[in-house]
């Protein structure tokens, strides 16, 4: 059975004054004609009969009395319309402007039940915001049926968001697409609900009585329609704006534990002389340097990059940097410290997600530094006659593999030497034109100003690359640390 | 990142595209590398020659797939590396977890 919608009644116009206006001026006009052919003696039956017929319905008054109503219905739902605008900038409780639509809908139009739906998009369901005139039982019912998933093109509700026109149906008993759950409803109206030119959701009505709704009640519930489209525009760009501020308050606390886990101040360790700074991106980064110290005359020196940005990058580090203090005071072997960390990071962390790292122990007395580079940028290590080598000696990034083998080795320091370690986004920052800083370029500056004190050399690389680098293309976070053996 | 995927022979090969940084897409790729695994293929070629550029992120997708195929008794190769991945592979020395060959016809043949 097809379901075919009645033509809703069509009622009087903007014109309708004029058209009374024309009636009562043929009725006049009629009246003329007619006393001037009783004057002249000539009385025409047509025309008597025609006259008595304008006269007579004139007389019930109904035409005047319908336009009174019709102008007393416009004035209270204008005037309605107004309270919910005002109502509407009041407040931002949706459910109170949505309860508001309702109730007011009720005092220009005679309905038993009314729900607002909305439309999720992302999901492709409808959802229920509001109802009224629902028994318990019925509400529970109808709840029922949208958990289980009432999709766009489902139901009369659904049509109307799909298609963006409104339905009238006069049976619903006789319209397979009514969802049932009041029982006695016998008429339905629904209208879309638009925001910035998008469906959102309908509106509609339901009444206990058969072809209860006329084409003026479909007018009202548009304009109502509209009103609960700003509310509920309104509320999603609220709740929009709320989760960018927790989104915004996460990112914060993020980069205050990524920022906590940084060394404060720089260790005493004469006769090296150690600095590191870190400067993150404007997402929360991944980066992070350490000066651990293990016992009076050693010292852990420690750099790395953890992969990604943002809240799991800050998490992983922390994770890193954990397991990597525990692990570098229980062991002395740079490689089994480093194995160790691995199978941690590979127990706990998503395959994805890994960290690259250079950990190495500085032994003061003996001036010899012990290290073991896990897929991190090789350091530099510059000597005063301008030789550099890499600390490339190590294994594979943590985290990625279970049961990795490092190896490690032994770098025999002389007075002079620089360490110089860093992470990718030194050598990676881009300038305008897309070239990089380079490792080349790292080195070269820092073997210039070998004889200024780590921190000074720290601070000079760091605004260098900063000076180097876009500011219009996202940089990844800048960690140096240098280690010199005065 | 854009990528596309192609079965020859009994080898899934799946062609990477622009810059390989993490992202959205690259949900979708996994999600794509896993339909094929479940569906029982065992044999992949991840294709990097039109790679762009790539990023920790992008060697974390790597690194998944591999792990994904392996888990499943696969195996991964890499074909065509462009020189930034390859210096990439060697600083991280995932060089030695990753079978990489010069091209996609000599990656499908360490298959056999």
């Amino acid at each position: 059975m097809t379901f075919d919608p009645r033509p809703p009644a069509h009622l009087p116009d903007d014109d309708r004054i004029a058209r009374l206006d024309a009636r009562f001026g043929e009725l006049a006009e009629l009246t003329d004609a007619l006393l001037r052919s009783l004057r002249e003696g000539a009385a025409d039956p047509a025309l008597a009969d025609r006259w008595l017929a304008v006269w007579r319905e004139a007389a019930r008054g109904e035409a005047v009395l319908n336009l009174i109503r019709e102008v007393e219905r416009e004035r209270q739902e204008n005037q309605t319309l107004t309270e919910i605008s005002m109502k509407l900038s009041s407040t931002s409780a949706i459910e109170e402007v949505l309860r508001t639509i309702l109730d007011s809908l009720r005092q220009v139009v005679q309905f038993d039940a009314a729900g607002i739906f909305v439309y999720d998009r992302e999901i492709g369901q409808l959802e229920i915001d509001m109802l009224v005139g629902y028994e318990k039982s019925e509400r529970q019912v109808l709840y029922q049926k949208f958990q289980e998933g009432v999709k766009v093109g489902q139901g009369i509700v659904g049509t109307v968001i799909m298609t963006g026109h409104y339905i009238y149906d006069p049976d619903v008993r006789r319209d397979p697409r009514y969802i049932a759950a009041r029982e006695s409803t016998l008429s339905e109206l629904a209208v879309p609900i638009m925001a910035r030119g998008e469906i959102i959701g309908a509106l509609n009505l339901e009444s206990d009585k058969p072809d209860a709704f006329t084409e003026r009640d479909r007018r009202s519930l548009t304009a109502f329609a509209n009103h609960a489209g700003v509310a509920l525009e309104r509320a999603r760009s609220d709740r929009l704006r709320q989760h960018t501020r927790r989104m915004q308050e996460e990112i914060t606390l993020a980069r205050r534990i990524q920022t906590s886990f940084l060394p404060e101040s720089t260790p005493d360790f004469a006769p090296y002389d150690l600095a590191g700074a870190n400067f993150p991106s404007s997402e929360v980064g991944g980066d992070y340097y350490d000066f651990i110290p293990i016992t009076q005359n050693d010292m852990g020196i420690a750099i790395g990059d953890v992969t990604g940005h943002g809240v799991g990058a800050a998490l992983l580090m922390a994770n890193f940097r954990a397991c990597l203090r525990i692990e570098s005071r229980n062991n002395f072997a740079v490689r089994a410290i480093l194995g160790k960390v691995n199978d941690y990071l590979y127990e706990t962390n998503l395959p994805e997600s890994f960290v690259t790292a250079v950990y190495g122990v500085l032994d003061r007395q003996n001036h010899v530094f012990s290290y073991a580079n896990a897929g991190h940028n090789p350091p530099f290590r510059l000597r005063r006659d301008g030789g550099a080598e890499l600390l490339t000696v190590g294994g594979l990034l943590l985290g990625a593999f279970p049961n990795v083998a490092y190896e490690e080795t032994s770098v025999q320091l002389s007075p002079g030497d620089v360490l110089l370690f860093y992470t990718d986004g030194v050598t990676e920052a881009h300038d305008n034109e897309g070239n990089e800083f380079g490792a080349e370029r790292l080195r070269t500056m820092v073997q210039k100003l070998r004889n200024h004190s780590a921190r000074d050399i720290v601070k000079q690389v760091s605004e260098a690359v900063r000076e180097f680098q876009s500011v219009e293309i996202a940089q990844d976070d800048l960690t140096l640390s240098i280690v010199k053996y005065d | 990142m854009k990528f596309s995927s192609s079965l020859k022979d009994g080898v899934l090969v799946f062609a990477l595209k622009g810059k390989i940084m993490g992202g959205p897409e690259s949900q979708e790729f996994h999600d794509e590398l896993k339909k094929a695994v479940n569906s029982g293929q065992r044999k992949l070629i991840m294709d990097l020659g039109e790679v762009e550029w790539m990023n920790s992120s992008g060697l974390g997708l790597l690194i998944s797939a591999l792990t994904t195929a392996r888990n499943a008794g696969g195996e991964m190769k890499l074909a065509r590396s462009t020189d930034k991945i390859t210096s990439l592979l060697v600083i991280t020395k995932l060089n030695s977890v990753f079978d990489s060959h010069p091209n996609v016809q000599a990656a499908a043949a360490s298959f056999k």
